[in-house]
Order: structure tokens, then C-alpha cells, then sequence
């Protein structure tokens, strides 16, 4: 048992799958409406939480309590403007994604130009960009007027390749990709330096700049790209789509037992975190509990687990905050 | 620090509300006890010794003078006699009674009456000096609202009993104070401590100009004629002699002597303090000296350029430091070697220091600059290369580390030990392992930053050994240390004075006796007032003048654009229904604002105020007894989730943010799409107007008259207090679990008079209505001009800076531009003014 604990301390993934098959466990044993349709409704929503989720890791992983807050706003946005462009026709698909990276990497790179040279916090600088998209949100709505969805991410979002909503396989290409960015990369490195230590990574020599830069870039990349996939999968854009999105990565994040501080990080995690935050919605729905009582529980299981994952983040960190002359003795 | 020292060093506080009890000091009779008597005191941190049986016994009215070199144990020696470090070894006794140090904390240090000032100032710079006054003793003055008068008659008299004359005005924030007068504040306030026995001074004079110093040295004369006892520590050895009874010498962790003052003088204390001790350190270094002699002749290619403001004395040429050189930094603490260190590591190509090689850091401060606590050593090491390389590059191989296998044999860095987590291993071996980072980088210079602090004598040899191979490898070596002792390894040594290289020492010129000399030399007795720093306070205040009312301003414009569009607008019935839709945004940013006091951020402030909202216009409608016991209750909700940030250190962000899905679900639950009525009452306190003024401009002038009386009240001060600098705080015996609790239960209340106001102005209830509070509140602070971090926020300020918010709604439909543009305006204001408060240099990221 305790190999397992000392291995799960390395792997904090595990402990949101195993919250996954748990409460999948309950839920096939139990309800006897969690069918195979449902099955694939849960990996699909999965798929679009995951992907953005994916990018607000990045940028929790700079540290010193990072978050990025414009994600709704950019899903939305990206969204409309998807929509727009492409109205319905395959040929416009590779204007219309070509148009939301834009979107993204945009304000990607204005979050992080806010961030490093203006040295305004995180989430006042995403904030501030977020209430900016809010407002090309709202005029966007005023001429939005197409409800047609092309072919190509038609199939994307909802066909299935034996059986498997092509979507997740996506999705799970990204969390490959993110992880084997994390692990086996130099960036992944990078960044987990500058999220446990920032000055100590610098002065390793590590470009703390870049390193921040691409973090923030990469999220709302992921969210403006998950935008335009999501009007696909509903078939339209509307305001406060991406509303969902903002408590959810955070929670799909931290519940996968990235360190909400910093310096560790794992994709995997993040997915079955995303899987675990959709199911108890699921679970939710299938219980018949209210929209109300659905949000109360998603609020308490998030700090619930930020509570409990306080003593692992003790365990591996010291807390104690002295001056640095202590053992000089002078 | 060392991260290997025992974490029973620093015991949390266990504080509850109140300061320590006062006892009365009875007068010293002549068969009073010694007042502190510390004995056989012997501090390890690992394997280095701070202290080896060091004893000081102090009888009333005794001035001690101590003095020592950098790094010799003084303040690991008043640390422990102050409570913040348990020794190994030895006793105390105050007034004659045994301390069990296992219980002896500051706080019960400053129960007994010993007290400490030292050169990191524990005062809260965002506060006044009669706030700072009243965070010494809250329990002097009685309830009333006059407690302030009060506490600024007591600061005042405090500080000129110590200095007549200071002309310290002490409603002044003390951020806004000079150093010095600064200084001053801090040095009255321990010594107007009515329990004092012994005052602890460390370095007092550093910033005080000779009259004040005088001023000091006179108050005690006075105070240890009464029976207080003095430890006077100071660089300026002429003033030593001067000012104590007796003095103490401390070299590498003893006391080397002790006696009269009148018996020694200034040039036989630096022969104390650089003497003989040591010399086992001394053989190898000297040993040393006579190779880097050699090597230094043979320097090739040059690496680093110093000249222009940084080198003291006229018609100098720049300094050019050579591959294959070891260059010390020396001086005393904090004359600008450090800050010389990081100018280097910039790698600049031009200006006054140039450095053309590639560069390589090792930092003697581990936690902070150092380590990586979530890696294992090896992970630690490979950082220095890959960070330096393209995003997609691979990972350092294990195999790649042999490159280095050489190095690490020399470091005795044990191979085996690398995957271990590198807060495994001693303080040494995390040296070790940062050396060997830089190593592994390949750099041409390598910075050391005071490298061997707290590691053992052995280790220190080993890194001595690598230090010289790598400098005959052909690296620049530069090495900063606060042991002076160490620059014996050194080709050349550059002594640092007051941020600039004062004189230069080569080959056998390099002695420890000369480092000390030549540094204390320096030290000009008469320190200048900063009037340099007097210049800058005022165009700081001129700065934070405008920033002051710039929310004020910008309201004032919108209302005159408004105004003269339709002067309508700015009658009585037009200002109520322009500013009453702004009530409530003024009371979230209130609420907003005392988080934000605390270093924090609410995301759930919004939320809040609409769950108020729908219970006020729903369950307090039908049954005002359990509605309104079902408001409290939410406050208690609120206040709980303080003490889930304090008592967990989760980061409120997220706490908050989750909880405001907890609200709106609540809210949701109660009521499913908006509906609801306003209490008859409610709308009642809405719907008048006092003298022609609307309730509307009454109820945001009370808003904001609650926000700032709560704010400046005993329980503001606090909450303030713990914003800026709450380890001082906790060390007063402020309990910052009670406070962090008190400030979210603050923060509900003005949510829940936010929600209720929400209900009189729509007459009705709507969970989403509030929506967008939350973000605009944050903006409010931001603009109103609260500083994000450190605890400095603005009341009155932040109703303005909700008010322009509120208003430039209405603005942009007078000036015929959609609403939509609304947030985008909200969102470029937010960072205009962020970007603007940059560009004259206020950043709000303390790092």
C-alpha cells in the first residue's frame, strides 16, 4: 500500500481516475439510463472541456496563483466568428479556423504582454482582455445570422469512428501531445521551473519571458479553436457559451492534481479531470437534481478537493516563509 | 538560508487577539537580578556553527556594544535571546528566572520586556504612525471613538522622548517617510514599550543623520540611568566605543572578548574582529593566495567591464576582470555587491558593466533563489541547460550529465544521490548540486552569490578546491561572500562602499585584516541624510496624489459630459435615476476593497450580492424572521470561507471562484427565473430625499462614509495591517486566522447591504443581475486606487471608481454609442490605468 502511495505521489492522475471509475462503476450499476448513448455524450463534453482545460493548465502552471480568466470569452467569441465566416460551406473551413487561431493567438499574446512588461497579475490583465471580447461578443451577435454547420466539422465534432466520438480522439491527441510537451521537452521544463521558482529559474538561465508567453498563448489558442469546434457540435453561437468554461478548466485542472501554486503539471490528469467534473454533472442530471443544486455541488467539489490536495502540496513544498539571512549567522 | 536547519526554529504562532501581558517592571534594588543572563549558547545550523558557547549577561542599565565581522553570529545571538531561534545548547534567564526555550517565542520575549529593532523594519508601510503605534498595544486606550487622537498623542510623545524635535508627522502613512524618520518611528515604538528591560538595537544609526544619533545616544543614556538595558550593534565602531558600557567582539560564531569600553579602542576591535581565530581555514587559504597569484599572471582573454558611476574616485579606468580569474566582492552587507552580481548576470554589451561571456549563477540563498523544491537533484543540475534551449528540444539525457562526471566527483556530490528529491538532501549538497547547474551549463562566468552559507567547514573545502580548478580551467570566477574570510581565495578583491567599488586589493594585499579595514574605513561616521530620498518621497506623493483623485476626476467628467448633454440629467430626479442603479456596485466594490486589503481577490463577490438579492425578494418577503436569520447565516457562509483560505492556505481566487457557483446555485434553487418583491421597508429607505438630495446620492455617500470608517476603525487598521506585513503582525500576537475570518465577514456584510440595495432598485430579484459585479468590483478597486498587493486601499476612491463604472453606461447612451461597447470601455479603462501606473513605476507584482 504504501508503494502506492509513494508512486501516487509522482502520479497525481490516478487519483482523479480513480474517481472516474468509480463513480462510472456506480453509475452502470445504478442507472440504468447511463447508456451507451449517454456514454458517448459524456466523452464528447469531455472532449471540449478537456481541450480548453488543457490551455488554463499552462498557464496555472507559471505559478504565484496564475489563472487565466478571458477563456469564456474567447470560446464565445471564436465561436461567432467561426460561424460567420465559414456559413456552412467546407470551402471557408480553413479561413474560418484559420481566423480563430488568429483570434487566439491574439489575445493570447496580449494577456502575456500585460502580464510581463506592464507587470499587472494574471487575472486582472485576462480579465481586462475578457471584458474587451465581451464586447466583440455582443456586436458579433448583432449580425450573426447563420445556423448552417459545414461537413467537415460536422464530422469532427459529432461522428464516430468505431464507436468513439471522433472529437475525443482529438482531444486525447492534444493531452498526448501536452504531456509529451511536459514531460519530454525542454519547454515542460521550462515551465516547471518558472511556476515553482521564478527567480531561481531565472538566474538557471531559464527564458522565464518566452516561457510565460507561450503558456498564455497556448491557452487561449486551445479556447478560441475549442470555440469554433463547439458552435460546430451544437449547431450555432450564442452569448455566455463559453461561460461554463471559466470554473470548469480551473476545476478540470485541479481536480486532476495539477498544483494550483505551480511548477506541477500533468495533461493526463487534466483529462480525467475534465471526465470526472462532466460525469457527476451527468450523474447529476441523471438524478434529476435541479440546475441549482448541480452548480452547488460542482462550487463544493472543487474546493473540497482544493482542501484535501492542501496536504500533498505541504508534503511536497516547504511553506515557511523566513528571511533569507537566517543561517548566515551574521 | 539553509533549508537543512530544524523547522523547530520558527514555531507558529499560536496567537489569540492580544498582545502579550504587560508586566509591571519593578525598579531595579540593588540586589535585582541580572536582567538577561544568556549562557553557553551554542547554535548549529547543520553542520556550521553560528554560535560556540557564547555567553552575555546584561544587568540593569547595562549598554552592551557588539560588534563582529560579517557573518560572525551577532544575529544568530540576538535571535535567539528575541525568541525566533532555539539554540542547541545552553540557558537563559530574565530577571533571574530560567526560560524554557522550547516555549520561549517572541511574543513571550516581548512579554518580558526584551525588544528588538532591527534593519528589516517590522513597521506596515501602508499605514499612519499612529496606526503603527496602536498595533504595539491595542489595549491602552479605552472603547470610544477618540482611540485615534488618543494613539497619535502617544506616538508623538513616544517619538520625541527618544527624539525632541522630530517633526514626524504622525498621521503620515509611513511609506510616505523618509528612511530615517522611518527608522526613528520604529526605534520610539519598541522603546515606548512600558514593560522594556532590554532594547535591542541592530545597526540603529545606518539611516540617521549625527544630530539624531545623538539625540538617540542621550535617550539611552536617560533610559539606562531608569534600569534599561541596551545591546547596541553597529558597523560604526567609533560610536560603539562611545556609546556602551561594554563591549563584546563575536568572530566565527565565539566571543573573542569582552570588557570595559574605555579599555579598547577602535583600531584593537578590528584587530579582534579579523584576528587570529579561524586559522585552520587560514593555512588553506593561504596556500591558495600563492597559486592564484600565478594563475592571475597568466589571465588571458577579458570577460567583464566595470566602470563609470561604479567605481568611487576620479579619472579611474574601467575594471577589467580576466578568464581564469577568482574575483571577490567584499564590503559590508549590502553595500552594493550584490546588486553588482545581477548587473554582470544581464549580460550587457555595452554600458557601464559589460559582460561578454556566457554566465552562470550560483545563489548562496537556496530556497529563494536556488532550488527547484519539486525536482529531484538531477532534475535540478539539468535545468541550467535546458532551459536555455528551443521549446521542442529533448531533455538533457541522463547520459549528457557524464559530462560533468568529473565535476561532480571533485563536488564528492554522490552519484547515487542524484534522483533523489533535492530537499533530501543537507544544505551543502543542494550547494553542490547548484554549482554543478552552472557547471553543467557551461558558462564562461560563474557569479557566486555568498555560496557557502550555512554549509560545514568540509564542504566549504571541497567548494574552495572546485572554485580553483574551474578558475584554472579558465572561468571567470566572481564571488560575493558574507564571510570575509573567503576572499582569501581570491586573486583580487573589489571592497564595495555605499553601491560603488571603493578600493581594490591583489595578491598579498588580500588579508582579512585588510578587507576589514579598508571596509570600515569607509564608513563615514556622519551618514548623510538621504536628501536624495527626501526628493523622490515628493514626487512619490505627488504621484499618489494623482492617482488619489483620478476615480474623482473621471466621475467629475462623465458628469459633465452628461450634464451638458442634457442638463436634465444632473437635476435631483435625474441624478437618482442615473446613480441609483450604482448602489449596489458601490457597496461590492466596498466589499471587494477590504479583500483586496488582504492581499486577495474575491471572484464570488457578485454572485453573492445576488443570492442576497433573491432571498430578500423571496424568503425575507414571506417570513421575515427566518429570511433574515437566513441572511446571517449567509454572512457566517462568507466568513467561513476566510477561514478556509487562512486555515487550509488555499489561494482565494479559486476558493471564491468556486463558491460563486455554491451562490448562484443557492439562488438558482430558491428561485428559478426572476421574479420576487422588495420588503415594503426596503423600498421604503429608497424612496425619499433629504433636502432635495436624492437617497440614492445619500445611500452612496453612506457607503462609502461606512467604508472608510470601517476601514480606519481598530479592526481596518488590522486587517490593514496584515495586508502589508503580516509576519510582524503575527509576531505582535495578532492572530491572522481570527483576521482573515473577520475580513470575509466584513466583506459579507457589505455584499449583503449590496444584495439588499439590488432589491430596492429593481424591486425584484434576479440571480443574474448581478453577474457582472464581481469583475466590475475588482476594476472599481483597481481604478479607485487600491493596490492589489500590500494592503494599501482607498475608500473613497473606490466609490468613485465604482461610480465612473456605473456611469459610463449612461455616458456612452448620451453620446450615442451602443451599449455593447460598455465592457470594452470598463476593460480599457482597467488596464489604461494598470499600464499607466507602470510607466511611473508603481508596479503592482511585488517581484
Amino acid at each position: 500500500m504504501s508503494v502506492f502511495f509513494s508512486w501516487a505521489a509522482g502520479n497525481r492522475w490516478i487519483w482523479s481516475a480513480i474517481g472516474v471509475v468509480v463513480l462510472w462503476g456506480i453509475l452502470s450499476v445504478f442507472a440504468e439510463s447511463f447508456s451507451l448513448q449517454s456514454l458517448s455524450g459524456v466523452l464528447t463534453s469531455t472532449a471540449f472541456l478537456t481541450m480548453v482545460a488543457i490551455g488554463q493548465m499552462f498557464v496555472v502552471s507559471t505559478g504565484r496563483g496564475n489563472i487565466d480568466l478571458s477563456i469564456p470569452s474567447v470560446v464565445t467569441f471564436s465561436a461567432f466568428v467561426g460561424m460567420s465566416i465559414i456559413q456552412g460551406s467546407v470551402a471557408m473551413v480553413p479561413a474560418g479556423l484559420l481566423a480563430v487561431v488568429v483570434i487566439g493567438a491574439v489575445v493570447g499574446s496580449v494577456n502575456a504582454f500585460l502580464v510581463l512588461r506592464l507587470g499587472i497579475p494574471a487575472i486582472i490583465a485576462t480579465l481586462a482582455t475578457g471584458y474587451i471580447m465581451a464586447t466583440a461578443v455582443l456586436l458579433a451577435n448583432q449580425h450573426f445570422s447563420t445556423f448552417a454547420v459545414d461537413p467537415v466539422l460536422k464530422t469532427l465534432t459529432t461522428g464516430k469512428l468505431l464507436g468513439f466520438p471522433v472529437i475525443t480522439l482529438v482531444s486525447l491527441v492534444i493531452v498526448a501531445f501536452a504531456a509529451w510537451v511536459l514531460r519530454t521537452r525542454a519547454y515542460g521544463r521550462s515551465l516547471m521551473a518558472v511556476g515553482q521558482n521564478l527567480r531561481a529559474a531565472g538566474l538557471a538561465g531559464v527564458r522565464t519571458d518566452r516561457t510565460i508567453f507561450l503558456a498564455f498563448f497556448t491557452s487561449s489558442v486551445l479556447a478560441a479553436v475549442t470555440g469554433v469546434l463547439l458552435s460546430a457540435y451544437v449547431g450555432g453561437a450564442f452569448l455566455e457559451m463559453g461561460k461554463p468554461y471559466l470554473l470548469q478548466s480551473v476545476g478540470a485542472v485541479v481536480v486532476g492534481g495539477t498544483l494550483i501554486y505551480g511548477g506541477s503539471s500533468t495533461a493526463l490528469g487534466t483529462f480525467f479531470g475534465a471526465l470526472l467534473l462532466v460525469l457527476i454533472v451527468t450523474t447529476m442530471q441523471i438524478a434529476g437534481l435541479p440546475a441549482g443544486m448541480q452548480d452547488i455541488v460542482q462550487g463544493a467539489v472543487i474546493i473540497g478537493v482544493l482542501a484535501l490536495a492542501g496536504d500533498l502540496k505541504a508534503a511536497g513544498r516547504p511553506r515557511r516563509r523566513t528571511t533569507g539571512k537566517e543561517a548566515a549567522g551574521g | 538560508m539553509s533549508l537543512s536547519e530544524s523547522p523547530r526554529d520558527h514555531r507558529p504562532e499560536t496567537a489569540t487577539g492580544e498582545t502579550g501581558a504587560a508586566h509591571a517592571v519593578p525598579p531595579p534594588g540593588p540586589s535585582a537580578p541580572n536582567v538577561v543572563a544568556l549562557e553557553g549558547v551554542t547554535k548549529a545550523y547543520g553542520p556550521t556553527t553560528a554560535n560556540r558557547d557564547v555567553g552575555i549577561v546584561l544587568a540593569a542599565g547595562d549598554v552592551l556594544g557588539l560588534v563582529g565581522a560579517n557573518g560572525a553570529g551577532k544575529s544568530t545571538l540576538m535571535r535567539i535571546l528575541c525568541g525566533v531561534t532555539v539554540p542547541d545548547r545552553g540557558s537563559l534567564a530574565i530577571a533571574g528566572e530560567p526560560v524554557d526555550f522550547q516555549r520561549f517565542s517572541p511574543r513571550h520575549a516581548r512579554a518580558q520586556g526584551i525588544r528588538i529593532v532591527h534593519q528589516e523594519l517590522s513597521l506596515c508601510t501602508n499605514l499612519s504612525v499612529t496606526e503603527n503605534f496602536f498595533l504595539e498595544d491595542a489595549r491602552i486606550a479605552g472603547g470610544g471613538p477618540l482611540w485615534h487622537a488618543h494613539y497619535g498623542r502617544r506616538a508623538r510623545r513616544s517619538i520625541d522622548r527618544v527624539f525632541p524635535d522630530a517633526g514626524i508627522d504622525v498621521h503620515a502613512r509611513v511609506g510616505d517617510l523618509p528612511i530615517g524618520q522611518r527608522q526613528m518611528v520604529e526605534i520610539a515604538r519598541a522603546a515606548s514599550d512600558p514593560a522594556l528591560r532590554l532594547l535591542i538595537l541592530d545597526e540603529p544609526t545606518s539611516s540617521l543623520d549625527s544630530e539624531r544619533s545623538m539625540q538617540l545616544r542621550r535617550y539611552m543614556e536617560a533610559r539606562s540611568g531608569d534600569g534599561v538595558s541596551f545591546v547596541f550593534i553597529s558597523h560604526k565602531l567609533g560610536e560603539v566605543v562611545d556609546i556602551a558600557s561594554r563591549i563584546a567582539v563575536m568572530r566565527n560564531g565565539e566571543k573573542v572578548w569582552e570588557g570595559d569600553s574605555a579599555e579598547t579602542s577602535v583600531s584593537q576591535l578590528v584587530d579582534w574582529m579579523g584576528g587570529d581565530a579561524g586559522r585552520e581555514l587560514e593555512s588553506h587559504h593561504a596556500d591558495a593566495g600563492a597559486r592564484g597569484r600565478e594563475r592571475a599572471a597568466a589571465a588571458r582573454e577579458p570577460l567583464v567591464r566595470i566602470g563609470g558611476d561604479h567605481l568611487r574616485g576620479a579619472g579611474e579606468q574601467a575594471l577589467v576582470l580576466h578568464a581564469g580569474e577568482i574575483v571577490g566582492f567584499a564590503g559590508l552587507e549590502g553595500s552594493g555587491q550584490r546588486e553588482m552580481l545581477h548587473e554582470v548576470f544581464r549580460q550587457a554589451r555595452r554600458g557601464n558593466v559589460q559582460c561578454l561571456g556566457s554566465v552562470g549563477f550560483v545563489s548562496g540563498d537556496r530556497r529563494r533563489e536556488g532550488v527547484f523544491p519539486l525536482w529531484s537533484v538531477e532534475e535540478n543540475i539539468a535545468v541550467g541547460q535546458t532551459g536555455k534551449r528551443g521549446p521542442l528540444a529533448p531533455l538533457a539525457g541522463r547520459g549528457e550529465l557524464g559530462r560533468i562526471d568529473r565535476w561532480l566527483e571533485k563536488l564528492r556530490l554522490d552519484r547515487e544521490r542524484l534522483p533523489s528529491p533535492i530537499l533530501e538532501l543537507s544544505g551543502g549538497n543542494q550547494q553542490k548540486a547548484l554549482v554543478a547547474r552552472a557547471l553543467f551549463a557551461d558558462a564562461d562566468v560563474i557569479l557566486l552569490d555568498d555560496p557557502t552559507r550555512g554549509v560545514d567547514v568540509s564542504v566549504k573545502r571541497d567548494f574552495y578546491d572546485v572554485v580553483r580548478e574551474l578558475a584554472e580551467a579558465g572561468k571567470l570566477i566572481i564571488w560575493y561572500s558574507s564571510e570575509d574570510i573567503e576572499f582569501l581565495e581570491c586573486d583580487r578583491v573589489l571592497v564595495f562602499s555605499e553601491a560603488a567599488i571603493a578600493c581594490e586589493l591583489r595578491g598579498e594585499d588580500i588579508s582579512e585584516e585588510a578587507i576589514v579595514s579598508s571596509a570600515f574605513s569607509e564608513i563615514v561616521e556622519e551618514a548623510t541624510p538621504a536628501a536624495a530620498g527626501a526628493g523622490r518621497a515628493r514626487q512619490g506623493q505627488w504621484r499618489q496624489w494623482l492617482f488619489r483623485v483620478a476615480p474623482f476626476l473621471s466621475t467629475m467628467v462623465i458628469f459633465a459630459i452628461i450634464g451638458s448633454m442634457n442638463p436634465m440629467a444632473v437635476s435631483a430626479f435625474g441624478l437618482d435615476l442615473l446613480l441609483g442603479p450604482a448602489v449596489p456596485l458601490v457597496l461590492v466594490a466596498a466589499a471587494q476593497m477590504f479583500v483586496v486589503g488582504g492581499s486577495h481577490i474575491d471572484l464570488g463577490v457578485g454572485a453573492f450580492a445576488g443570492l442576497v438579492n433573491v432571498v430578500s425578494a423571496t424568503v425575507l418577503v414571506a417570513h421575515p424572521g427566518p429570511g433574515a436569520l437566513a441572511l446571517l447565516a449567509l454572512v457566517a457562509g462568507y466568513g467561513s470561507l476566510g477561514a478556509l483560505i487562512e486555515g487550509r492556505k488555499l489561494p482565494a481566487i479559486v476558493v471564491t471562484l468556486g463558491a460563486s457557483f455554491i451562490w448562484l446555485g443557492i439562488g438558482y434553487t430558491l428561485q428559478e427565473s426572476p421574479g420576487g418583491s422588495s420588503p415594503a421597508w426596503l423600498s421604503a429607505l429608497f424612496s425619499w430625499s433629504l433636502a432635495g438630495v436624492p437617497a440614492s446620492v445619500v445611500m452612496i455617500a453612506g457607503a462609502g462614509a461606512l467604508a472608510w470608517a470601517v476601514n480606519r476603525s481598530r479592526l481596518g487598521v488590522v486587517l490593514r495591517g496584515f495586508g502589508n506585513n503580516a509576519q510582524a503582525l503575527s509576531h505582535m500576537g495578532w492572530s491572522a486566522f481570527t483576521y482573515t475570518v473577520a475580513r470575509y465577514v466584513v466583506a459579507g456584510v457589505f455584499g449583503l447591504f449590496a444584495g439588499l440595495s439590488l432589491t430596492a432598485v429593481n424591486t425584484a430579484s434576479d440571480i443574474n443581475a448581478s453577474g457582472s459585479f464581481t469583475l466590475l468590483s475588482v476594476a472599481a478597486v483597481v481604478i479607485g486606487g487600491c493596490r492589489l498587493v500590500g494592503g494599501s486601499v482607498t475608500p473613497v476612491g473606490v466609490v468613485f471608481g465604482a461610480l465612473t463604472l456605473s456611469l459610463i453606461g449612461a455616458l456612452l447612451g448620451f453620446i450615442g454609442i451602443s451599449t455593447d461597447y460598455n465592457a470594452s470601455v470598463q476593460g480599457a479603462l482597467l488596464i489604461g490605468i494598470l499600464a499607466l501606473r507602470t510607466l511611473v513605476g508603481q508596479k503592482e507584482t511585488a517581484e
